[in-house]
């Protein structure tokens, strides 16, 4: 069981304030993910659940307990970190038996625990190594293995795949989501790559500026994004926003066509947002859509995404047939259906529900 | 056929290599190598006599008085070597973790800790000198002040204190050195290892004893060695401090002023031996040699990369 309750969480660094208050909660076995740009506080914010760094304001809650003063070793939280920190005078079974014997553990449950965990992550034959003769993705597994032996009632992992190379990165990024549906235990995975995020989580965090933006499944973040920010942050080629002026039943973007979007409510000036597999290119100048030219495209194999110039020098993408080829310079007119467009407030960025 | 030819860059290593080879054939390699020969043979003053095998060798170990003095000297080696060991390097294990954990006022003891290494060993003597002077000295005045003059008593004037007060001086002079050895160790532990720790346990003690200590092994190497080496050249501070003698009694005399006083004699007993002198001083450096290829290649084992 691990219910986790962040209250208007806030850091400081002397006098620099790093998270403005952080409200969150986290349910029993959820997989959590705090994604957002650089220095947007998500390693902050997983440190002070761990208690490594200390809270300047606010109360971090978890099964009922005020967890603010517990030291580290005594919240039953255990953390995977970016460099593995592999202790490196001690083998793989070492590391792992380190932790479980300071909790008082006796030594049959040790090493029934430390079997447990090698089988599952495939480390049998590794244990009398030293971590300097793993490779990477082997470090990275005998981290995790070290955290599993503890039994921890919450997992961190704080960008566990950052120094895998990509083709391991996928590899380990199943394991790990298969080893959360094995064990069931909370975990709260940092990272600043989308995919990770989308791919594993049960509930993302984006976070940006020491703030939270929004809170939700992959589905809710990647339909309804509750601002600009995820909108642009989750989603891969990015999602356009187009600034548009609402005339009659139409948007209408500056010399550069308009849409008809029937009967909207809402102000008069509006960021609309484009998914590249929402628009649809048009050869040549048409009367409906916004005017473009080509700029590049990337050939992809199973499709294609085209980058157009639009007349008021915004770059949208759209997803194409891999046949379907367009020359740079070409002239192209991008229509849109209304329903897929995401509508947000041109001065703070909300988004409207039309 | 390999072709050998001087480039520019081999040039340059060779001018900056030859030089100090010079150097230390010169001034290091070629007095030891005539310190071999010299203990083989009977010497007046300066003027080389008879060879006499290893007659020297024998007269140092083996016959009375120097026997004695030699065991004497040795004894007093391995007490410094031991004393230093705990006061030097384990104060200075201890102060560099506290120093690394950032302490309150670590910046500031960072510099004080050190301090002392730089100045001359002659101020060092002569400061310690005076604070265990029996009736003006600080120590003994410390003592006084506080209800504790009973203690007070002349540090340097009786066999039982005087290689401790010695000692402790020491200590003080070049703690600063293990210090920040050890501490550059320390700062090379990856910050994350020591999260991963603090992950595990809050005790300092597991901290210390299975993490720290295991991962500052390459620099506990250069601290022993370093140390093992001083402790049995001792020679400056037990020399102005105690004397030519190791006064009172021998009870300061350590190899270092042993061999001296053999090879180039003393103001009250004239005479040099430079054929006893060398043989002590070959014996030495073969204790040395051996006991510092021991220690470095057994702590070498242990150390491992970060």
């Amino acid at each position: 069981m691990a219910q986790l309750s962040l209250r208007g969480i806030k850091k400081r660094f002397r006098d620099t304030e790093v998270l403005h208050g952080i409200d969150l909660e986290i349910g029993d076995r959820e997989f959590v993910v705090f994604v957002g740009p650089s220095g947007c506080g998500k390693s902050t914010l997983l440190r002070l659940i761990a208690g490594l760094d200390p809270i300047s304001e606010g109360e971090f809650v978890l099964n009922g307990h005020r967890m603010n003063d517990v030291a580290p070793s005594r919240r039953g939280i255990a953390m995977v970190f970016q460099s593995y920190a592999l202790y490196p005078h001690m083998d793989v079974y070492e590391n792992m038996a380190f932790g479980a014997r300071l909790m008082g553990l006796d030594k049959p449950e040790v090493e029934r625990r430390i079997a447990e965990a090698a089988q599952m992550l495939r480390l049998e034959a590794l244990l009398k190594r030293k971590p300097r003769e793993l490779s990477g993705g082997q470090r990275q597994r005998v981290a995790i293995g070290r955290a599993l032996v503890r039994k921890p009632d919450v997992f961190l992992l704080d960008e566990p795949l950052s120094n895998l190379d990509a083709a391991l990165r996928s590899e380990v990024r199943l394991e790990i989501a298969k080893l959360h549906r094995e064990i069931g235990g909370t975990m709260i995975y940092v990272t600043h790559d989308q995919v990770e995020a989308m791919t594993l989580a049960d509930k993302i965090v984006v976070m940006n500026n020491g703030r939270i933006e929004q809170v939700g499944s992959p589905r809710e973040l990647y339909e309804t994004p509750a601002n600009t920010f995820v909108a642009t942050f989750i989603g891969s080629p990015r999602m356009a926003l187009v600034d548009v002026t609402r005339e009659g039943e139409r948007l209408v973007l500056a010399n550069g066509g308009s849409i008809l979007v029937g009967d909207l409510p809402g102000p008069k000036n509006m960021k609309l947002g484009l998914r590249p597999d929402t628009v649809h290119l048009v050869r040549g100048a048409s009367v409906e859509g916004f005017a473009g030219r080509v700029e590049y495209t990337e050939y992809l194999g199973d499709n294609a995404y085209v980058y157009v110039r639009l007349a008021d020098g915004k770059l949208l993408s759209a997803r194409t047939a891999p046949n379907d080829l367009y020359a740079p310079d070409e002239a192209v007119t991008v229509t849109v259906a209304p329903g897929a467009a995401h509508y947000f407030s041109a001065e703070d960025g909300r988004r409207l529900t039309p | 056929m390999p072709q050998f030819r001087m480039t520019g860059r081999g040039l340059w290593i060779t001018a900056l290599i030859v030089p100090p080879l010079c150097f230390v054939a010169l001034f290091i390699v070629y007095p030891i190598i005539s310190a071999f020969a010299y203990a083989f043979f009977d010497w007046q003053g300066l003027k080389r006599l008879d060879f006499v095998g290893l007659e020297n060798f024998h007269t140092v170990l083996f016959v009375e008085p120097y026997r004695s003095w030699t065991l004497n000297a040795f004894k007093n080696n391995i007490i410094v070597f031991f004393a230093l060991m705990v006061l030097q390097n384990g104060l200075g294990f201890i102060l560099a973790y506290a120093l690394w954990r950032e302490l309150p006022g670590a910046r500031f003891h960072r510099i004080a800790v050190f301090l002392p290494v730089v100045l001359s060993t002659i101020i060092v003597a002569y400061l310690f000198k005076l604070f265990y002077h029996p009736l003006f000295g600080v120590v003994n005045i410390s003592l006084k002040s506080i209800g504790l003059g009973e203690w007070a008593q002349p540090w340097l004037g009786q066999s039982g204190t005087a290689l401790w007060s010695i000692i402790a001086a020491q200590a003080w002079h070049m703690v600063g050195f293990p210090t920040l050895v050890f501490l550059a160790g320390m700062q090379r532990i990856p910050s994350e290892i020591l999260d991963a720790v603090r992950m595990e346990t809050e005790s300092e003690w597991v901290k210390i004893t299975k993490i720290v200590w295991p991962l500052v092994a390459p620099s506990a190497t250069i601290v022993f060695t370093l140390l093992f080496v001083g402790a049995f050249n001792w020679f400056e501070l037990p020399y102005i401090m105690g004397g030519l003698d190791g006064s009172p009694f021998g009870s300061t005399d350590v190899l270092g002023l042993y061999f001296y006083r053999t090879a180039f004699g003393n103001v009250s007993a004239g005479q040099q031996d430079f054929g006893l002198g060398s043989a002590l001083a070959v014996l030495i450096f073969i204790f040395i040699a051996a006991i510092a290829a021991v220690i470095t290649t057994r702590l070498r084992a242990r150390e491992i990369q970060l």
